[in-house]
């Protein structure tokens, strides 16, 4: 499912309960999402970088089974903008089903 | 034979990119490259399947590289940066540059008092708005631009007053004489772009002092 410009919300909510690296995010989105929200992992990271530059999420190097991997994690700013998002999105998504007639 | 696709991918996903922002990319792809080969093949796959199922899974390179372009420095935007580090290092670092760019424009002004002193009032004139023009622009090292907003300030007041001079330069030829001063500004028209951009992807904690003016 094409889910455009909700990425970055998406990878702040994954981030919300702890840090984490690029590929457990990713992982974390399918599987929760049931497979529904499926994306090429080659365009997770550049929204993490995006989110970085924003100050939304800071990254850092963490060892995981002896190998050195970067971690990312939510900032003040990150759950701001995320509470934010949570809120924008459920007045879209309320919107949009009763256009639908869903209610 | 797919390592030589997943470098295959890296070369493209990094294209025009900055040779430290390529170094990051690889780096990072290659590690979630290497967790996702490593749980295919914990599921059951071949260790060519799994490797095939990691490179697909990173989807279109060229996507990629459009969207690492656009968070990560380019090759174009690494090399203005470091021309202007340069610049900035030839002249702050010999205090008596700063003060000699410092005396320039006052010697013109100076010099356009005494020329309109002695009747030459068209030869003062220019010179006025030329010294004018360089006090501002040569005066920068002087000027407590320190913050972002001071600077985005500063940098509005600098083209103001570079169009102004120019004007009053030009006075009613300036229309005329348009594409001569378009072709003459696009290389800082083009500088100011770029850093507008570099801007953008780096922290203001991480921003050199250049990208203040």
């Amino acid at each position: 499912m094409n889910f455009k410009g909700t990425l970055p919300t998406l990878i702040l909510e994954a981030l919300r309960h702890e840090p984490s690296h690029g590929y457990r995010i990713a992982q974390q989105i399918k599987e929760r999402s049931r497979g529904v929200l499926d994306f090429k992992e080659g365009t997770l990271y550049p929204a993490l970088h995006k989110l970085e530059n924003d100050g939304l999420v800071k990254s850092y190097a963490g060892v995981e089974e002896g190998r050195t991997r970067r971690y990312y994690r939510i900032t003040e700013s990150g759950r701001r903008a995320l509470s934010k998002d949570r809120a924008q999105w459920r007045e879209v998504s309320q919107a949009v089903t009763v256009l639908l007639g869903e209610v | 034979m797919t390592v030589t696709q997943l470098e295959n991918w890296l070369d493209r996903a990094t294209w025009r990119l900055a040779k430290d922002s390529a170094a990051q990319v690889r780096a990072e792809i290659r590690e979630h490259y290497e967790l996702a080969r490593q749980e295919a093949m914990s599921a059951g796959a071949t260790a060519d399947e799994a490797d095939r199922r990691a490179v697909a899974e990173l989807g279109d390179a060229e996507t990629a590289n459009c969207q690492y372009r656009k968070v990560l420095l380019t090759a174009t935007e690494a090399r203005v940066l470091r021309q202007g580090n340069w610049e900035a290092r030839a002249v702050c670092s010999q205090m008596w540059v700063k003060w000699i760019m410092l005396a320039i424009p006052l010697a013109a002004l100076f010099a356009a008092m005494g020329l309109r002193l002695s009747g030459a009032t068209a030869v003062a004139r220019v010179l006025v708005i030329m010294g004018g023009g360089m006090a501002f622009l040569f005066g920068v090292p002087f000027l407590p631009v320190y913050t972002p907003s001071r600077a985005r300030i500063f940098r509005v007041a600098r083209w103001a007053v570079m169009i102004a001079v120019l004007l009053l330069a030009f006075g009613h030829d300036a229309l005329k004489y348009s594409w001569l001063l378009v072709s003459c500004l696009w290389p800082m028209f083009w500088v100011e772009w770029q850093r507008a951009s570099i801007r953008r992807k780096l922290p203001v904690a991480e921003w050199p002092k250049q990208l203040y003016r």
